[in-house]
């Protein structure tokens, strides 16, 4: 059961990585992300929404003030495994965008 | 003084003008040709100071505006700072979620249930920080009647010990998958009802007691994240309390049954944003009188995707869970009415979901709505007491009011099978509502 079940995932994870590489060439000059590089290469906004959809809907940089944000983010840094940099970019995008 | 100069000299200037342009009617009254250049001289002086001053113009509104902009920061710096001193803003927040919902299985009554779970935030320093879960939920105490059960959800302690790495203490979400750590909220969870292995009686656990770090860093175009643990582990029941759950792991090990502890590991790897694979594996000797040691592995994989070209959101989620515990005899001696009894203790299981919302669609209900696939199942030992295999397929679908307010509706069509009782149905028709906060 375990192999079937590991080549399954594999493939799948494959074909997933796959499709993504392709339409993004097809996307050409576009902002489609490409790559998961660190927030060295990204903006705020962009860490933002990639981040939070990976678990759940994004909620709006207006759900919370800035000092509650302050918290929040602290929270999800840990959740999600998050750096630093991605921390503080994400961060001041939700500050300035509320 | 400049100004009553400027009037004067315009004065002179028209008065000149008129002279001039009076000159015909009022032959008697003459300016001589030195007075009329003289005054010619002035009136280009005046155009002059005058283009002067209207090209200024333009610059003095552009200060104007920068000005306004600087009070409108300086407002929002201050607006914020009075926010912050308000009690419960500065550094904690109370978030958390609540659902209620109805299930009526084949086989079993029908039910509404309800749940409420508060959780504090709290920012000690940059550095520093708490977070805390209560679950309350309603449910059926030993006797047949209802009570509300209070569970610590996690409690830990976290501090950030480098731009990649945190270091908790306490009970927190176990980092086996990302089912349980992630997507277990019922806010989030995208079905009302938890995948098998995750559910009651499952094979991977919810959350650890003990010390973890964990932490991401970006490797050139691609990301890992990580998590190691210590902790209490799981406990395995040998039949004394529950004779039909022999053999089973227990993951509520609170107050731990022995000094072995538990060491377990996720690896996360990220090639594009994305999608995520991940790799979780739990080692830890159980059993309080016994020898023996169960090995916990499963994978996990995450794919979400949002696009114009979907007009919407596409999420595919998958997770599969190995369970291995040493073989024993259990009730070796008969006294517990069902031993001597020996089998091969390995369970699996796992789900697969998909889900797409139309996020991107120019027509306010149809955007909200989001279709929902799972396929789940959990097999257990034939030779167990409970050696009941179960698998179902489950069709729901959600209205998302706000990102974090849905109600979900869900048919499910499922089977468990075991040697005594073959084959039965449990189809569930499952409706939930909940709210994050």
């Amino acid at each position: 059961m375990a192999k079937p079940v590991c080549l399954t995932f594999a493939a799948s994870a494959l074909v997933l990585a796959g499709c993504q590489t392709s339409h993004s060439h097809r996307a050409g000059g576009q902002a489609t992300p490409t790559t998961a590089a660190g927030a060295g290469q990204k903006g705020g906004s962009q860490l933002w929404a990639e981040n939070c959809i990976r678990c759940h809907n994004v909620r709006s940089p207006s759900s919370y003030n800035d000092a509650e944000w302050d918290v929040a983010m602290h929270h999800m840094r840990v959740r999600a495994s998050l750096t630093a940099q991605e921390h503080k970019a994400i961060l001041e995008f939700l500050k300035s965008a509320n | 003084m400049r100004a009553v100069t400027t009037a004067g000299l315009l004065t002179l200037a028209l008065v000149g003008s008129t002279g001039l342009a009076q000159q015909a009617a009022a032959p008697d009254k003459y300016v001589t040709r030195e007075e009329h250049e003289k005054v010619l001289k002035e009136l280009e002086a005046i155009k002059a100071r005058l283009k002067v001053a209207e090209e200024k113009t333009p610059a003095a509104a552009k200060e104007t505006e920068q000005a306004l902009d600087e009070m409108d920061k300086e407002l929002k710096s201050v607006k914020s700072l009075a926010t912050s001193v308000l009690p419960g803003s500065t550094k904690q927040l109370l978030t958390g979620y609540a659902f209620a919902g109805y299930t009526d299985r084949k086989g079993e009554k029908s039910n509404f249930e309800a749940g409420f779970n508060p959780i504090l935030l709290w920012k000690l320093s940059d550095r520093l920080f708490f977070e805390g879960e209560l679950e309350l939920e309603l449910s059926r105490n030993a006797e047949g009647g209802g009570e509300t059960e209070v569970e610590l959800e996690y409690a830990n302690l976290s501090y950030i010990a480098s731009d990649y790495a945190t270091v908790q203490a306490g009970k927190f979400l176990a980092p086996f998958g990302t089912f349980a750590q992630r997507l277990h909220p019922a806010w989030i969870n995208k079905l009302p009802d938890f995948p098998l292995p995750f559910g009651h009686d499952g094979i991977a656990p919810n959350s650890e007691i003990g010390f973890q770090i964990s932490g991401g860093a970006p490797v050139g175009p691609t990301k890992f994240n990580y998590a190691a643990y210590v902790s209490n582990g799981p406990r395995l029941n040998t039949g004394m309390d529950e004779p039909e759950e022999a053999g089973m792991l227990h993951f509520d090990n609170n107050v731990d049954i022995s000094n072995n502890k538990a060491l377990g590991t996720r690896v996360g790897f990220l090639p594009i944003p994305q999608l995520e694979l991940g790799y979780s594996f739990q080692y830890a000797k159980i059993g309080e009188d016994v020898d023996a040691s169960a090995y916990l592995h499963g994978v996990d994989l995450g794919y979400v995707r949002d696009s114009q070209l979907l007009k919407g959101a596409l999420d595919l989620r998958g997770q599969w869970v190995w369970s291995t515990v040493d073989d024993l005899t259990y009730d070796p001696t008969g006294a517990l009415g069902f031993g001597p009894l020996s089998f091969d203790n390995k369970r699996d299981g796992g789900y697969v979901q998909l889900a797409y919302r139309p996020a991107k669609v120019n027509q306010p209900f149809i955007k909200n709505l989001e279709a929902v696939g799972r396929w789940d199942t959990l097999n257990r030992p034939d030779d167990a007491p409970m050696g009941v295999d179960e698998q179902r397929w489950t069709v729901g679908l959600n209205y998302w009011f706000s990102p974090s307010t849905v109600v979900k509706a869900a048919y499910q069509f499922g089977d468990r099978s075991d040697r005594m009782n073959g084959q039965q149905d449990v189809n569930a028709f499952l409706v939930q509502a909940a709210f994050g906060f």
